[in-house]
């Protein structure tokens, strides 16, 4: 898995981390039961501080994307095969969604554009075979 | 021309041109101790540095051996040696008055701006991580193995007064510690460089953010040559304490120029170093690209081979994708400009950044982060160990 961030970003670097490792978790680069680097590792590779890793990977835990333990590290709980996701927590990312593309219609994009955007962000997720064929 | 002369000359001449020929050994994306973006390493500025640069440094190489010749011959012996001080310190200068002239135009010509500025990593290093190659070891530890042996053979017959350096007329008395100095002095270079190695290896690796992958692969090899290269050179500096404590044991006596040969195989580790240097470059810099793929400028930062297939299918013909799409409007990736933690170009100091070890910026191999509270003391037990080591001969030469 590449992973980059942009240390003197407008997005904390926190943020980065945990949005490439989502971002790495849907295109298939890390499917479930995969392992991260610790948080030391990844600190030390990325140069950034330690505390910031550990924020990441404790955002991933807690949307459940992550299970951390001192035995085998931090490894990858879900991917797009591991089934639908709990019903509150696609209504709170809906909301979300409709924010974001709301700022594409604010800004005067036409809906086709979006839609066609959507396609194209969602194209390299790897979503389970099942879904494919329906 | 006495041994010590000579050492000292060839010293002076090895480091002239080591200093010399260091632009070719660096990043092309770091010239002088200055991070570029990749397009402006052909920049008009950064070929007139260069290029002084080249005179410069390769005028104060001739002027300062022949004059370690000349005071080689007539003057005495550590004259020679001392001439490298100017010569290190005349370098430097060279080295600054470069920086500074690429620094302004670079801020000047506002390089960096518009550029999105990453640090990338890939985490197969961690999956995956290069094995230290422990058999390089052991010819070192068997040279130290065989000093070993001959000394003590050799202890209860020696004299009660030794020779307390190689080359030198004072005398110390005759105990362990003097007897077995050079062996310390094995033990030593063979702890120090294995325990430095040995950090290397779980530090950072020193890989561009525009190529990743590829870079990684690179500093792989450039790591594996490396390492073996600095083990081979341990090995021989070890052979060298072997043939220079062979004549304090009575072994054997060399006089007047012969006394140089204990040096050789020191000067052919230091070349096997110079060539695999050169060969691989800084980070594996000069190393062949195997592949020529990018991570392209697009809005994903985080890229797996198969999503940049699906993304490019996705976009053809729906005029959308990461050419037609977001990507093309996105500003081009290139490394963090970094320069601001690099004082002098030289010295690595960032509290921030966890790591002990960073790859070197100016030549090859890696520097201390000095921001970094471990690795200070690590260096300072470096400085430290040598003086302590020197303090107990004192001692125990009476």
């Amino acid at each position: 898995m590449l992973l980059s961030i942009e240390p003197d970003g407008p997005v904390p670097i926190y943020q980065q981390i945990r949005d490439r490792i989502v971002e790495a978790i849907a295109d298939g680069a890390q499917p479930a039961g995969s392992g991260l680097p610790s948080t030391r590792q990844l600190a030390v590779d990325l140069g950034v501080n330690f505390h910031t890793v550990n924020k990441s990977y404790d955002l991933l835990r807690q949307e459940g994307l992550l299970r951390i333990s001192r035995k085998s590290g931090a490894v990858v709980q879900r991917d797009p095969g591991s089934g639908p996701p709990d019903p509150g927590w696609v209504q709170d990312w809906a909301g979300r969604l409709r924010t974001l593309l709301a700022e594409a219609a604010a800004q005067g994009m036409p809906e086709r554009d979006i839609i066609r955007y959507c396609r194209v962000a969602t194209a390299g997720f790897a979503f389970s075979a099942r879904e494919g064929a329906a | 021309m006495t041994a010590n002369s000579l050492a000292g000359v060839i010293t002076v001449a090895f480091f002239g041109a080591l200093l010399c020929l260091t632009p070719i050994i660096t990043r092309p994306t770091v010239v002088f101790g200055v991070r570029i973006p990749a397009d402006r390493a052909g920049a008009p500025v950064i070929r007139r540095e260069r290029r002084a640069y080249y005179w410069r440094a390769g005028a104060i190489g001739v002027c300062c051996t022949v004059t370690a010749v000349l005071v080689a011959e007539y003057g005495p012996w550590w004259l020679a040696r001392i001439i490298l001080l100017p010569e290190l310190a005349a370098d430097l200068g060279c080295l600054q008055l470069a920086r500074k002239k690429i620094a302004a135009v670079k801020k000047a010509e506002g390089w960096f701006e518009g550029l999105r500025q990453t640090v990338a990593t890939d985490t197969s290093w961690r999956a995956d991580p290069p094995r230290f190659p422990v058999r390089w070891l052991l010819p070192a530890l068997m040279v130290i193995a065989a000093t070993v042996i001959v000394g003590a053979f050799r202890y209860p017959g020696l004299p009660a007064r030794l020779p307390a350096a190689w080359g030198s007329d004072h005398h110390a008395h005759k105990s362990i510690v003097t007897a077995f100095a050079f062996v310390v002095g094995q033990l030593y270079v063979t702890a120090l460089w294995t325990g430095m190695l040995l950090v290397i290896y779980r530090s950072r690796p020193d890989i561009e953010s525009a190529d990743a992958a590829e870079s990684t692969r690179r500093y792989r090899k450039f790591l594996a040559a490396n390492t073996r290269a600095m083990l081979t050179l341990m090995a021989l500096v070890n052979v060298t304490l072997l043939l220079a404590t062979l004549p304090r044991w009575q072994i054997y006596r060399l006089s007047g120029i012969s006394s140089v040969l204990p040096l050789l195989p020191f000067v052919a580790g230091l070349v096997i170093l110079a060539v695999v240097a050169v060969r691989v470059g800084q980070g594996g810099s000069r190393l062949p690209r195997v592949s020529a793929v990018q991570i392209p400028a697009a809005r994903l930062s985080l890229v797996s081979p198969v999503r940049e297939a699906r993304l490019a299918r996705a976009g053809a013909g729906r005029g959308v994708g990461p050419s037609a799409g977001p990507g093309r409007s996105s500003p081009a990736r290139t490394d963090r400009d970094d320069d601001r933690f690099w004082k002098a170009g030289l010295f690595y100091v960032n509290r921030d950044d966890p790591s002990v070890m960073v790859g070197n910026r100016f030549g090859i191999g890696w520097t201390f982060n000095f921001g970094n509270r471990t690795a200070c003391l690590i260096f300072a037990g470096i400085i430290a160990a040598p003086a302590g080591l020197a303090a107990i001969m004192l001692a125990a030469g009476g």
